[in-house]
């Protein structure tokens, strides 16, 4: 992060190889509309270029690039609500099938396990299971403290394993 | 269900639902191109404490200058336990205000603190004002508070207009979150002024007139913030 700092393309190219595949894998898992998943990578690219400046050497990057990511996709999901506010319904849209345990050969959905979550919980269980970030660095991505983290996170697993088992015993 | 299970499931249904290819080329190269046409060196942020000291600074200077032009009729009027309580707790929660700004000023620079800086205003200063002075008369309350608070807010309005200029070195993320810490630190500065400079030290004018300044700055602020983020969600993709 300090050589792109310094303009090294090198590390620039880097960097962009490395981080581009988690953010696109973030967007399309969590992005309100996965459609603009390859423009909300675009977008938080902009953003981290912009403030590139900001990060201090000898802190995590991680957490420094999905607070961004965030806040990018949070600013999405603000706009898109606002237009839907002025968009009028023509035709009613097809129910989204519920989870039917039955019929999932390889087991449940990520949508709809995580579709069972507050978003705050959601995102606390994106960034520790599907990112692989620790506790502190999604403190840090997130603004909040590491108590809160886990505290999510524990309420998050309790709420899945609701939903897991009530799957589990349809089964 | 143990823990571990609910991983494993949760592994394997994030693997179904975006399999780990990696992102397509297109999308690499699309942004190589936005970035590395524009790779310029840059000068990283100075440290956090820094910026602290220099929004403490602001704070200061513009309590201290405002009461000096205005006369300190405020500090003349109060004893030595009254200064040894006051001054300092205006320090401690104008460092406070200043870390919750400078925590809004870059990406994951640590837990929020604007909304425990305003807390502690609003809670803090009335309950040390209740102890310190006396005096619950509610008589001429609204002709004598008013001159107050105008002159708190005419202090705060540059204040943070000082403190936006420094937020533009940094990148901030939530601005209503940064207008809010900002809006506290500009109005602890009027009630700085105030504390300096007004001689009538009824606890019930204290507690509405001069903590209301810190009010009022610190919801200024959070809806300038606010009105700022949705610009910039609407300037969004």
């Amino acid at each position: 992060m300090s050589r792109y700092q310094s303009g090294d393309h090198d590390a620039a190219h880097l960097l962009i190889g490395r981080v581009t595949p988690l953010l696109h894998r973030y967007f399309l898992i969590h992005a309100a509309d996965r459609r603009y998943a390859d423009d909300l990578v675009q977008e938080t690219w902009m953003r981290i270029h912009k403030a590139r400046h900001t990060h201090r050497r000898g802190e995590p990057v991680l957490p420094w690039i999905f607070a961004i990511a965030r806040h990018t996709s949070l600013d999405a999901y603000r706009k898109a609500r606002r237009i839907e506010v002025h968009e009028r319904q023509v035709d009613s849209l097809p129910e989204r099938p519920p989870w039917n345990p039955g019929s999932a050969a390889n087991g449940p959905d990520l949508d709809v396990m995580l579709g069972s979550l507050p978003k705050t919980q959601r995102e606390v269980i994106v960034m520790l299971k599907i990112l692989g970030m620790t506790i502190e660095e999604a403190a840090r991505a997130t603004s909040s403290s590491a108590g809160s983290v886990k505290q999510k996170a524990f309420r998050a697993y309790k709420k899945l394993r609701e939903v897991l088992s009530l799957g589990m015993n349809v089964r | 269900m143990t823990p571990d299970e609910i991983d494993r499931i949760l592994a394997e249904a994030a693997k179904r639902a975006s399999p780990d290819d990696g992102a397509p080329d297109a999308m690499v190269r699309r942004a190589e191109d936005a970035i590395l046409a524009d790779l310029r060196p840059v000068r990283p942020l100075a440290s956090a404490w820094v910026f602290t000291m220099v929004l403490v600074a602001i704070f200061l200077a513009f309590a201290a200058v405002s009461a000096l032009v205005l006369g300190l009729h405020g500090l003349a009027a109060l004893d030595a336990a009254q200064i040894a309580l006051i001054l300092p707790a205006l320090l401690c929660a104008a460092w406070l205000a200043a870390a919750a700004c400078v925590r809004e000023m870059s990406p994951a620079a640590g837990p929020r603190l604007d909304i425990i800086a305003l807390a502690l205003a609003a809670a803090g200063f009335p309950i040390l004002f209740a102890l310190v002075f006396h005096g619950y008369s509610s008589g001429d309350l609204v002709k004598e508070g008013v001159p107050c608070l105008v002159t708190g807010l005419c202090v705060a309005i540059p204040t943070g207009l000082t403190i936006a200029l420094i937020f533009r070195r940094g990148f901030v993320l939530a601005w209503s979150a940064a207008g809010l810490a900002a809006g506290v630190l500009s109005g602890l500065a009027g009630l700085g002024t105030l504390e300096l400079h007004c001689a009538n030290l009824k606890a019930i004018h204290v507690i509405i007139w001069h903590v209301g300044v810190v009010l009022v700055s610190g919801l200024f602020g959070f809806g300038s913030g606010r009105i700022v983020d949705s610009y910039r969600a609407n300037s969004a993709r």
